[in-house]
């Protein structure tokens, strides 16, 4: 059940949208990825900063670091050497001089090239005390033990111990020069992790606007859209109700003009046909009935007359039913009714109960029409083998129904010119028609006629 | 020599001149007047009192049917023999409802129309074959699709023979006298018949009977 719908108006609207949708959100979708991605290739990127920093902290710092304990540990062994009475320690010391020698010049030399200027100054002290120190050990390790005794004490007070406490002095300056690294590794790791912070925000103020934008711009769009599509439903709408007019008038002026030539059939050519048959009779009649040529002839000349008469009446008939005019309205329905049944397969029953004949003369031709149309179709389309009308009448209104057992169809999608044309004759008297069928169950057609008093009381 | 006194009643002249030419062949017949529409027949058949009125079934103003509806109540000895273009029963139905006692198609009514009126004079109804053949069809057709059975072998051979006398225009005392039934009894037939048939009234059981071609 269903008013004749607005059923093609679909198609461009719902892809636009799809499509519009489809940017949006897509569009919102691929900046989010794009602000994640980034956060995270962001937080490798720091964290890869803050490695390379460190690590370049610990390749100046730590070199330096055991270049002062190494030549402290230098400075140590002289002094233990100076101090050591133990001859066979002689030899494995010297030993141990190259060996520290050794270790304090590769740190140097593979100390990193780029060097700040504080960090240089302490290097080159250090090397200074190591350099000292070596050209002090130098003539020791040629001394004697006894002449080593002798000056140890000296040595010890003038060189060794004086040294020592510049080392400290310097490793107190490195430890010093250390810290300050480290604030200043802590400051740039700051510095840098700002720079990117930096950028983040703006990527994602950047992500967000366009975002908004894209958003805005889809719902203006969206809202044209929906602007257009309230143009079209009424233009629609608008050209549908001309083509109603239209319609009601083709219906009105094809009845008129049906009307006219079946007057026209019926007075004009049927009487005089009628009258041929007449004479033809009397013609019959006057021949001697020995003359059997003549009345062969006569009898061929009737024949073709009556064959000619029947079918200007069946003719006449079908462009103005005159039943409506000389039974009325359910003697009309039941001839036709009864008319189809002999033509077709199918059985028709008619049925009816409190129909007034004082109905509008349009009404009772369109529930004819309607009848006749619903008939035919489905003696022509549904091989069924039963169909019955009813037609009543109650307070206010005429309930017409056709029913038949025939194999039914899709009223959604089979929509011939024949629906069509019971539709609008039964919509043009302000009435409601209805199809309920379905493949393979049989065909309900119904039409509801309101009917005024003023509609009563007419004709 | 007392002549049927006929009236003429069709819209169409050239009709109305054949049809007086055939009644006015027959010695025993004249037409004592024409009428070109339903109301004029009517007051035709009021002022000249005729017989038989002959008369189409579509004519304008007044149809054949309330015309004869109306004559028969004015004048209720006056036959009516109806013309009509259709066979179809609906059609049928209502001339004899409106107390017709003859219906014949206008093809055929150059030659069964002066056996009509004849009838219709003596009392009998007339059908043109044709149109027995197709209520008769139309009947067995429906019987064959619905699978029914034939209610007319349900009736007695009494009941058989009082259904043709009613049908041929007889009353209930008449009856009574040709079968030496009582009218009672007669009454209790005819009301079993109906019941039988499912018949409502005398112009459906007329139907009937034309229908199984118990008359003509």
């Amino acid at each position: 059940m269903r008013e004749h719908g607005l059923t093609s108006e679909g198609g461009w609207p719902s892809r636009k949208l799809r499509l519009t949708l489809l940017i949006s959100f897509g569009g919102l979708l691929a900046l989010m990825v794009i602000a994640g991605l980034d956060a995270l290739r962001l937080a490798r990127q720091l964290h890869t900063q803050e490695e390379e920093i460190r690590q370049a902290f610990l390749a100046h710092t730590q070199p330096l670091l055991v270049l002062s304990s190494s030549i402290y540990v230098y400075n140590d062994r002289i002094q233990e050497y100076l101090m050591s009475q133990d001859p066979q320690a002689d030899g494995l010391t010297a030993e141990e001089f190259s060996r520290l020698t050794a270790e304090i010049n590769s740190t140097l030399k593979t100390y990193p090239e780029n060097r700040q200027p504080e960090e240089r100054g302490l290097l080159e002290s250090l090397q200074q005390l190591f350099t000292e120190q070596q050209g002090m050990l130098n003539p020791v390790l040629s001394w004697s033990r006894e002449e080593r005794h002798k000056q140890a004490l000296r040595l010890l007070n003038e060189e060794v111990l004086p040294q020592r406490s510049r080392i400290h002095e310097t490793s107190e300056k490195i430890a010093l020069w250390n810290s300050q690294q480290l604030g200043a590794t802590d400051r740039e790791m700051f510095a840098s992790f700002a720079s990117l912070q930096a950028r983040q925000t703006r990527l994602l103020g950047i992500a967000l606007t366009a975002g908004l934008v894209l958003s805005l711009a889809s719902i203006l769009y969206l809202l044209r859209l929906g602007e257009e599509a309230q143009l079209r439903y009424q233009e629609l709408a608008r050209s549908r109700t001309e083509l109603e007019a239209l319609s009601a008038q083709l219906v009105d002026a094809q009845e008129t003009e049906r009307r006219s030539i079946s007057r026209e059939l019926h007075d004009e050519v049927g009487q005089s046909l009628g009258a041929l048959l007449v004479e033809v009779g009397r013609l019959a009649a006057s021949v001697p009935s020995d003359n059997v040529k003549i009345k062969e002839h006569i009898d061929k000349i009737k024949s073709v007359a009556e064959t000619t008469v029947q079918t200007v009446r069946n003719i006449a008939l079908l462009l103005r039913p005159s039943m409506l005019d000389d039974l009325g309205l359910i003697a009309a329905l039941e001839w036709q009714g009864r008319e189809v049944s002999r033509r077709s397969e199918m059985e028709v029953e008619v049925q009816s109960a409190d129909v007034s004949e004082k109905i509008p003369d349009e009404y009772k031709i369109c529930i004819y029409r309607l009848v006749q149309e619903a008939l035919n179709n489905a003696a022509r389309h549904s091989s069924a083998k039963n169909a019955r009308v009813t037609v009543e009448q109650t307070a206010g209104k005429i309930l017409v129904c056709v029913f038949d057992d025939g194999r039914g169809f899709d009223p959604q999608r089979v929509r011939g010119l024949g629906i069509l044309g019971m539709e609008e004759r039964v919509r043009r008297l302000g009435g409601l028609f209805t199809i309920d069928s379905k493949p393979g169950s049989g065909t309900m057609l119904k039409a509801e006629f309101p009917l005024s008093p003023f509609n009563q009381e007419r004709s | 020599m007392n002549s049927i006194r006929v009236l003429l009643a069709d819209d169409h002249k050239l009709i109305r001149a054949g049809l007086r030419l055939v009644v006015d062949q027959q010695p025993d017949l004249s037409v004592v007047g024409e009428a070109d529409d339903g109301r004029q027949a009517v007051e035709l058949a009021k002022s000249l009192n005729p017989d038989v009125v002959v008369m189409d079934i579509g004519m304008p103003n007044l149809n054949g049917i309330e015309a004869a509806r109306q004559i028969r109540q004015i004048r209720p000895d006056a036959a009516v023999v109806m013309l009509s273009m259709h066979s179809d029963e609906g059609y049928v139905l209502r001339a004899l409802g409106a107390g017709a006692r003859a219906y014949l198609l206008k093809d055929s009514a150059t030659t069964d129309l002066v056996q009509a009126i004849h009838a219709v004079v003596e009392g009998k109804s007339f059908f043109s074959p044709a149109v027995s053949k197709v209520l008769l069809q139309d009947y067995m057709r429906k019987l064959r699709r619905s699978g029914a059975e034939d209610s007319y072998d349900l009736l007695s051979p009494r009941e058989r023979e009082v259904l043709q006398l009613v049908a041929e225009g007889k009353s209930n005392k008449e009856v009574a006298s040709l079968l030496n039934l009582s009218v009672y009894t007669v009454e209790t037939h005819r009301a079993k018949i109906m019941q039988k048939l499912n018949l409502k009234g005398v112009p459906e059981l007329i139907l009937y009977a034309v229908r199984k071609g118990i008359i003509s």
